[in-house]
């Protein structure tokens, strides 16, 4: 019950901030503030409740949804899912607040859609039937369509669309192959269901059909991840995208596709998948260098850091296809990391923009000076996006290169190249702005209390995460082994 | 008696007379009775199909019955419209009658 | 046929009967209200009949006809659209300065005719019910008869009308020949018995034809777009929904057993696979151009019927229920479309370009949300009850192993988001600053009636309910 409530709460949330616009934009905004923060509450609480190790599953709810087809309203939690949750928490709280002055028209359905998306994503993280999956999968697309369509900059038409059709297309691939699983499932066990850990019962192991299955569920998620040759859609997105839809892109979106890699593609076809990791192995490293040495030709901020998290995100897929429980904890760090300190680096870029009206980082030099705090806080999230010792990427990236070295040298030697090309970009982004010689009309204007706020909360949670790992990892642990195991792994 | 074979034959070559008037005439009236030339080469078939073949059923009687009603019913409301057009337009030339793109 | 058989025909018999009620009430007094009202209580005892009917299923009535559950759930959907064509017309007509009495009249026999075609069993009735339906609709396009446009579609469709309706008719006497009978069970007997027989063969291939072109599939698609655009709106509802779900439903009483039985690569299931491809194909990629919202739902409805031939070629028991919750949806989901631009057009004045709508959501919210979950359905978004439709199609391809229309679909299918998106960004742009008076000024004539608004707003909580909770349905689609 508790986690329908989790999905519940910014679902009608989102409705009532709708609603709230008659009474002015601030009920909408604390509305919108109010809901998340108690999703995050209700998060942290079951953290708080449920201490880690022992037992996988710490929650679960199922409901018959569409009996005839074996549909069912099945949701679940285990440690790892809980961290996403809680990611999404401190997210949503983030894009609400970094919206508070940005947003200024249509302000209801702006919240509408922004909770709506947290509440896909949330749904995402808590569903254990496809089918309910993949419709969570799609709820978040819309409303993140609308949130670029509508609020975007320039662009936001085209980027919107092409955006909105490479992960629909994808998902629908998606949807062929969890299609397909659970008829051939159906076919050969005569059970026909959609839910997951019933699935898991009855592994298809190198059934011939199963390939093509296996890259149905892995072209949905490494669009959305994205990996290499399928990323194209994300610069746009993200440059286009409103502060609050970037934060949402970059903190929760791409980690959906890990999520899923994790969760699904790699547990329900463990056989195929393994054959197929010299291929994601090479894509994930393809993925580290070509977005490092990307952002490096970047002059837009926004899209330098949409480059970035390309080649952070290659360094997910390398964890992810190691097969390896040190490589996925890694992974798990990464992703909670990633997400804080991307979010946080795209909250800064709408502030750079909201004080010089650009962008383009050639214009923006001498801000060190005219703006101290602003400089310092951007200074400390690229270096935690460089992966400095001490903070969180850094521990992520290390433990997932640690795992794969002991299964794949090679392709961990490699994209250990990453870690140098991102120290290149992260310091040259910070030369451009900050100590460049001064550009004209600069506003001078530094943070304000409440983007400090904001900030601060992101610095202590990646502060913790670099520094202190030990209980997110004590949480993930089991869920991490348990979706390693062998399909027998077990149900709730 | 003429073999089944030729009647077929020959309400083919109507039906495709019709459709061929339908397609090269352009006067909205013509096309009309293209139509109605394809109508009657269906009888035809029903009849000759009864005669040869089932001289025993009434089912092709009726066809022919129902489809010689309905046929007197489309064609009149088929030139109320074509009047219509005229008025309109002041043509029946399809060609000259062309709002709509495509 | 027995007294005891006339119930089951009471769905069908109340709007009949109420079309000559209609006519002899016309003869005392022409009021256009009375006429809508008369032709919506007869709607509305049809459906009520219906709910009264289902219980005693799956019988034929005569040779004629049968009234099976998928007769009953086809009669739902095609009553349900009559009626709400009629409200729509209600409030799209009322600035018409001539006689809007006979549209109510003909609208009651054109649903009675797509009604016949649903629940035939014999070619006799099948030719009836779909002259019924063809003629009714050739003089509802060219109504508004001041409306050079509506004129020029209705002698389009007249003449291929006309045209298709020879060619199920010469069909149906090839077959007759070739089997010396009319209904369509000795049809499958003999269709399964000798499946090379070529007068046979010939013959339905010939009805596929004009089957073909009621559906719009592709290589008789060529009406549509004009037709559509041309059409008074409430009359291109009604060729939208009601004459493509009567055809729908026709192919697959007449053929859909005949797919079963026959193997994989039967020469019909080769025809049938080439029209879905080539319906899907084309119908997307033609969309993508259109700027005129009612061509765009055109193609759109092309490509649509090609996703409903995906599940009727996999048939089975996937595609029984497929095929009919795949309707309910789509023609829930038009209905949705057209009812909204209905509601803010006049015969002489419609809305039909995709610029027209441009900032609709900021002037209307109610309707530019409508027409948004409108186009998600159709585009198959989920939660939405296009989305199962889909995603029941796709069940019943992928079991019967129809790999290339299943990949096909969802290629396709991508492709027309963008289409699809178009629209929906138009809806949420702002009217451009700076050249305000460009987006011409959407006027709504006068204030929502409520009937209207009740339908509108009926369409929206089916549009989710069919999306979100299915089982009720299924339910009664389990087809004996």
């Amino acid at each position: 019950m508790i986690l329908l409530a989790l999905i519940l709460i910014p679902l009608l949330g989102g409705l009532l901030a709708w609603w709230a616009e008659r009474f002015g934009t601030r009920a909408t905004r604390w509305v919108a503030l109010v809901a998340t923060v108690l999703q995050l509450g209700v998060a942290a609480g079951i953290w708080a409740v449920h201490p880690g190790g022992g037992q996988t599953w710490w929650l679960d709810y199922a409901r018959p949804w569409i009996p005839q087809f074996g549909i069912g309203l099945h949701l679940a939690l285990d440690g790892f899912s809980l961290l996403l949750v809680l990611l999404t928490g401190v997210i949503g709280v983030l894009s609400v607040a970094a919206s508070w002055e940005g947003i200024t028209v249509k302000v209801g359905f702006f919240h509408f859609n922004l909770l709506w998306t947290l509440a896909g994503i949330t749904g995402i993280f808590l569903s254990f039937d496809l089918f309910l999956f993949y419709v969570c999968w799609e709820v978040m697309l819309v409303p993140l369509y609308f949130l670029i369509d509508v609020w975007g900059h320039e662009e936001r038409h085209f980027a919107a669309k092409k955006f909105f059709i490479f992960t629909q297309t994808a998902g629908l691939f998606l949807l062929l192959g969890m299609l397909g699983l659970v008829l051939t499932v159906a076919a050969r066990f005569h059970v026909l269901t959609f839910d997951y850990f019933t699935l898991m019962q009855h592994p298809l192991g190198l059934y011939p059909l199963a390939r093509w299955l296996m890259l149905g569920f892995f072209l949905a998620f490494a669009v959305k991840l994205p990996a290499v040759p399928l990323h194209t859609w994300l610069p746009d997105a993200h440059t286009q995208a409103p502060v609050a839809g970037s934060v949402d892109l970059a903190g929760l979106v791409l980690k959906v596709g890990a999520y899923g890699l994790m969760r699904l593609t790699l547990p329900l076809f463990p056989e195929i998948s393994r054959a197929f990791a010299p291929i994601a192995l090479t894509l994930a490293v393809l993925g580290i260098l070509y977005g490092a040495v990307l952002a490096f030709a970047q002059t837009d901020l926004k899209r330098l850091v949409a480059y970035t998290s390309i080649s952070h995100m290659g360094f997910v897929l390398l964890g992810i296809f190691s097969f390896n429980t040190m490589a996925w904890l890694g992974v798990t760090i990464i992703l909670l990391a990633h997400g804080l300190s991307t979010g946080a680096l795209f909250i800064f870029v709408g502030i750079l923009n909201d004080r010089v009206k650009t962008r383009d980082i050639t214009r923006m030099g001498g801000l060190w000076a005219r703006a101290p705090i602003l400089g310092g806080l951007t200074l400390f999230f690229a270096l935690a996006a460089l992966g400095l010792p001490g903070l969180g990427t850094f521990v992520g990236e290390l433990l997932v290169l640690q795992g794969t070295f002991l299964v794949q040298p090679l392709f961990a030697v490699l994209a250990s190249l990453g870690f140098i090309l991102s120290s290149i970009y992260a310091l040259w982004m910070l030369q451009r702005v900050f100590f460049g010689p001064p550009a004209p009309h600069v506003e001078a204007r530094d943070v304000k209390p409440h983007e400090t706020a904001m900030l601060a909360a992101a610095i202590a949670l990646t502060l913790w995460l670099g520094l202190y790992p030990q209980p997110m990892l004590d949480t993930a642990r089991a869920g991490v082994a348990q979706m390693l195991s062998t399909p027998e792994g077990g149900t709730p | 008696m003429v073999p089944f074979a030729w009647i077929i034959l020959v309400s083919i070559l109507l039906f495709a007379l019709g459709a061929i008037a339908l397609i090269t005439r352009r006067n909205a009236v013509a096309a009309l009775m293209g139509v109605e030339l394809m109508l009657n080469a269906a009888n035809l078939n029903f009849v000759a199909a009864w005669r040869y073949y089932y001289p025993d059923h009434l089912d092709a009687q009726v066809a022919v019955l129902l489809v010689i009603t309905i046929a007197a019913a489309e064609a009149a409301v088929g030139l109320a419209i074509i009047l219509n057009l005229y008025r309109r337009f002041g043509t029946v030339d399809l060609d000259q009658i062309r709002l709509m793109r495509g | 046929m027995t007294w005891a058989d006339l119930p089951a025909l009471y769905p069908m018999l109340i709007p009949a009967a109420t079309a000559v009620l209609l006519l002899l009430t016309l003869t005392v007094r022409r009021d256009a209200r009375l006429a809508a009202g008369v032709a919506m209580a007869g709607f509305i005892a049809g459906l009520l009949a219906l709910a009264a009917s289902a219980a005693e299923l799956s019988h034929p009535v005569t040779m004629l006809l049968t009234v099976d559950r998928f007769a009953v759930v086809f009669w739902g959907i095609l009553l349900f659209a009559g009626l709400l064509v009629s409200v729509f017309a209600v409030g799209y007509f009322r600035t018409l300065r001539e006689p809007r009495e006979e549209f109510y009249l003909l609208w009651l026999l054109a649903v009675v005719g797509a009604m016949v075609m649903a629940a035939s069993a014999h070619f006799a009735a099948f030719f009836l019910g779909l002259e019924l339906l063809s003629v009714s609709l050739y003089v509802l396009i060219a109504y508004p008869r001041m409306q050079s446009r509506a004129v020029e579609a209705g002698v389009k469709y007249l003449i291929l009308a006309g045209a298709s309706s020879a060619f199920v008719l010469f069909g149906m006497a090839l077959t007759y020949a070739a089997t010396g009978t009319l209904t369509f069970a000795e049809l499958f007997t003999h269709l399964t018995l000798f499946p090379g027989d070529v007068l046979l063969l010939g013959g339905v291939v010939m009805i596929l034809v004009g089957v073909g072109f009621k559906l719009a599939l592709v290589p008789f698609h060529f009406w549509t777009p004009d037709v559509y655009e041309g059409a008074p709106l409430p009359v291109t509802a009604a060729v939208a929904t009601v004459s493509k779900g009567a055809a729908f439903a026709l192919l697959t009483r007449l053929l859909l057993g005949v797919i079963q039985a026959q193997p994989g690569h039967s020469t019909l299931a080769v025809i049938f696979t080439l029209l879905a491809l080539a319906s899907m194909i084309v119908g997307n990629l033609l969309a993508l151009a259109q700027g005129n919202l009612k061509r765009l739902l055109a193609y759109s409805s092309i490509a649509n019927m090609g996703y409903a031939l995906t599940a009727f070629i996999a048939g089975g028991d996937a595609a029984r229920v497929a095929i009919p919750y795949f309707f309910a949806g789509y023609i829930v989901a038009v209905l949705a479309a057209f009812g909204v631009m209905t509601q803010l057009s006049t015969p002489e004045h419609e809305l039909q370009e995709v610029e027209d709508y441009r900032g609709l959501a900021w002037r209307y919210p109610w309707s530019a949300a409508l027409l948004t979950v409108a186009l998600l359905s159709l585009a198959g978004i989920p939660l939405t009850a296009g989305f199962l439709g889909k995603f029941f199609v796709l069940t019943a391809g992928m079991a019967a192993g129809r790999w290339t229309l299943v990949v096909t679909l969802v290629l396709t299918s991508g492709l027309g988001l963008y289409y699809y998106l178009r629209v929906i960004t138009a809806l949420y742009q702002a009217p451009l600053e700076g050249e305000q008076p460009t987006p011409p000024p959407l006027h709504l004539p006068h204030r929502l009636s409520v009937l209207t608004g009740l339908a509108l707003a009926v369409l929206a909580a089916l549009l989710l309910l069919l999306g979100v909770y299915p089982s009720p349905v299924l339910h009664l689609l389990a087809w004996p």
